[in-house]
């Protein structure tokens, strides 16, 4: 035990104080949670483009769309009265778009004679982790407030309503997304470093130092193991605290989440073993590494649904095991659903076992 | 009777197709000697180092370190041992103190401070103690692999070309911490290409060339054995020197000018330094040296080694 924990001392430090690790561990996965973030919740529009129903078609919706067509950075667009609404959002693709209920004009007039109960209220639909949401909120507030100093209400006879569309079911990008990134954070910093750490001390002569001394190759696998897994369980808790500092989400880290954490170092760790054991140089180490990794981080769904890809890149994607562990982990973290983050995590686990096996017996830290 | 640490018999190691890296060696190395396997680049030093340090398995023969068979029972041993791989570079981001405590910890031994520090002291890196590895120089890092090597105080050390691209000081300075662990009993499997190195350090040499061992024997063994006593250096006689001296069936070489004559004994050296008196000879200097293992070298390989490369 003191020997691993020995190791695995060694191996931290040099890890940690060699920064371009650090990068891969904290700050790649805050950067790509700010640049994702910012590229799917943005809209870079000089005008902000306002979707509107007019159900009402009243006196008091005709002055309120005119104060929102008179606000220069805002276009209006009128979505016709006899579509429905959610599905012309969906059917068009829109981020946010605004509803006048045909009760709007009736309502304001019954608050403007004294119903302290009655209050013109628009809708205002879309994701609210967006920006073009916060925007949009923005606009409709101080387009309301205008709305009600024009009628010199003394008491406030307009308000809004945010709706998010159902089929978000709550969910937001960041809350598809976070999962992926942390995928991809313990797929990089496993399978890449351990198998150029396998091409270094190759040539450097140190898996030989090793084999002569007590450490015997499980120890010192298992003190990688153990070091990845307090690691990435802690790039995970950062990860996620940036991203619920920032966006509007509702994934949760759950206990699950944590196991597949460790499970997905092991699966990594003996997959860039196994690569480990047929590199000979760092340079070759590189290459190798990058050949598994690189489609592996497009087709395993960290980026983007595999559900909306065509069929043969879903298939694809079923060959790399990182797919199991974005599954597996959106499975817990967004949907809580056990049956299938346990699958996915079985899956994850067995794979894991194969490459060990494959890996330790290849892997050899002698010459022949 | 001396109690032998390492016994090598007939040992081959043979790479298909056609390499035959280690081509059976016998060599014995009484306790507390220096050895030096001595050869040029691809001699088969590594090779044969690395099967007694149970890296690599050999084709044939027999390979034992304190009596124990490394290709079998290598546990056995593993701590009374310790090795210096060839070309060692440190973990360049781990202190000396830091990687000495590590490796210690790898033998399953406690230290402490002190002791680290002891170490740290007896190879000359105390002012380097809180540098990182990587940021020491050639030297100084072959100092730290000689630290990690005797962390675990082994009985028997193998140092796989220790001085190969260091300055000239930094190579006395690693003799001098070679000879302080043989002090201490240590026994020490040496490899080198320089012949200066095996002549000052070794108590016995073996010149390996092409997977045999060609030659064998103390430093001045090997000298009285293969070289002359002493020769007569004509400096900058250059080739009619040469011819001159040749002309009057005197046995002579010319190097970089100079002529050299090689004398075997005391009778041989008077008639040969009457016969140079009587020659007109333009010469700047005209003095004696030693021969060295250098002049063995030639003799016996038939050409010299420069940096492990065999001259044409
Ligand atoms: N793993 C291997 N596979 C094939 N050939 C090998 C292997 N290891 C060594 N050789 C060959 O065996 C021969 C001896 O190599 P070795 O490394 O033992 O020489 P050396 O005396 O240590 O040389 P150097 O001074 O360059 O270190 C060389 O021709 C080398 O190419
Ligand atoms: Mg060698």
């Amino acid at each position: 035990m003191s020997r691993i924990i020995a190791d695995m001392v060694a191996f931290g430090k040099q890890y940690i104080r060699s920064g371009v690790a650090m990068f891969f561990a904290f700050a790649f996965p805050i950067l790509l949670i700010l640049i994702f973030g910012a590229i799917f919740s943005g809209s870079g529009d000089v005008k902000f483009s306002m979707p509107i129903q007019d159900l009402d078609d009243g006196p008091y919706s005709d002055i309120y769309v005119d104060i929102l067509r008179n606000i220069t950075v805002v276009e209006v667009k009128m979505i016709p009265s006899d579509e429905d609404f959610y599905q012309y959002f969906e059917d068009n693709d829109l981020n946010t778009a605004i509803l006048i209920p045909s009760n709007f004009s009736e309502q304001i007039a019954l608050a403007l004679a004294g119903d302290h109960g009655a209050k013109g209220l628009v809708t205002v639909y879309g994701d609210p982790s967006t920006s073009s949401f916060t925007t949009l909120v923005e606009i409709v507030e101080f387009s309301l407030t205008d709305l009600g100093n024009a009628l010199t209400a003394s008491t406030p006879v307009v308000g809004y309503l945010p709706r998010v569309p159902e089929e978000l079911g709550g969910l937001t990008f960041m809350d598809f997304f976070l999962p992926g990134v942390v995928g991809l954070v313990v797929m990089t910093n496993t399978l890449y470093t351990i198998t150029s750490t396998c091409a270094e001390y190759k040539t450097r002569s140190y898996f030989k130092l090793l084999a002569t001394t007590r450490l015997k190759k499980h120890e010192w696998l298992l003190s990688k193991f153990l070091f990845y897994t307090v690691l990435l369980i802690a790039s995970l808790l950062l990860t996620f605290a940036v991203g619920m500092a920032l966006f509007d989400m509702t994934a949760t880290i759950t206990p699950l989440a944590v196991v597949f954490i460790a499970f997905g170092v092991f699966l990594f760790l003996s997959m860039g073993m196994l690569l480990g054991s047929i590199v000979r140089d760092p340079e070759s180490a590189s290459a190798v590494a990058n050949a598994v990794g690189f489609p592996m981080m497009f087709l395993s769904g960290i980026f983007f649904e595999l559900e909306s890809m065509p069929g043969y890149i879903q298939a694809i994607s079923k060959v790399f095991p990182l797919t199991y562990f974005n599954d597996g982990l959106r499975a817990t973290m967004l949907e809580g659903d056990v049956e299938v983050a346990l699958v996915n995590l079985a899956i994850v686990g067995v794979l894991g076992l194969v490459f060990f096996i494959l890996g330790s017996k290849l892997m050899s830290w002698k010459e022949r | 009777m001396t109690e032998n640490v390492v016994e090598v018999s007939g040992l081959v190691k043979h790479y298909p197709p056609d390499v035959k890296a280690v081509d059976g060696i016998d060599f014995s190395i009484p306790k507390g000697m220096i050895f030096s396997l001595l050869g040029p680049n691809g001699a088969g030093k590594t090779t044969a180092v690395e099967i007694l340090e149970g890296l690599r398995s050999p084709t044939s023969g027999t390979a034992r370190v304190f009596g124990v068979d490394v290709t079998k029972d290598y546990d056995q041993i593993r701590g009374r041992v310790g090795i210096l791989p060839q070309n060692f570079e440190p973990f360049d981001m781990l202190r000396p103190a830091e990687a000495i405590e590590y490796w210690a910890k790898l033998y399953d031994m406690s230290v402490n401070r002190k002791d680290i520090d002891a170490i740290i002291d007896r190879v000359g890196l105390s002012n380097r103690k809180s540098s990182l590895s990587k940021k020491l120089s050639g030297g100084e890092k072959r100092k730290l692999g000689i630290a990690l090597s005797i962390v675990n105080q082994p009985e028997l050390l193998f140092l796989d070309e220790p001085t190969t691209g260091l300055d000239p000081k930094a190579r006395r300075d690693l003799w001098k911490l070679i000879e302080e662990i043989r002090e201490k009993g240590t026994t020490v499997l040496l490899t080198t290409h320089y012949l200066d190195e095996a002549e000052q350090l070794s108590d016995d040499v073996a010149i390996m060339l092409k997977g045999k061992i060609v030659a064998r024997g103390t430093p001045s063994e090997l000298i009285a054995k293969y070289g002359k006593m002493t020769v007569v250096v004509l400096a900058g006689a250059g080739k009619e020197g040469l011819y001159e001296v040749s002309r009057r069936g005197i046995t002579a070489t010319e190097e970089e000018g100079d002529v050299l004559v090689p004398v075997s004994s005391p009778a041989e050296m008077r008639v040969v330094l009457a016969k140079l008196a009587s020659i007109e000879l333009k010469v700047t200097d005209m003095y004696t040296r030693k021969q060295t293992l250098e002049d063995v070298f030639l003799n016996v390989v038939g050409t010299k080694m420069d940096e492990g490369v065999l001259a044409k």
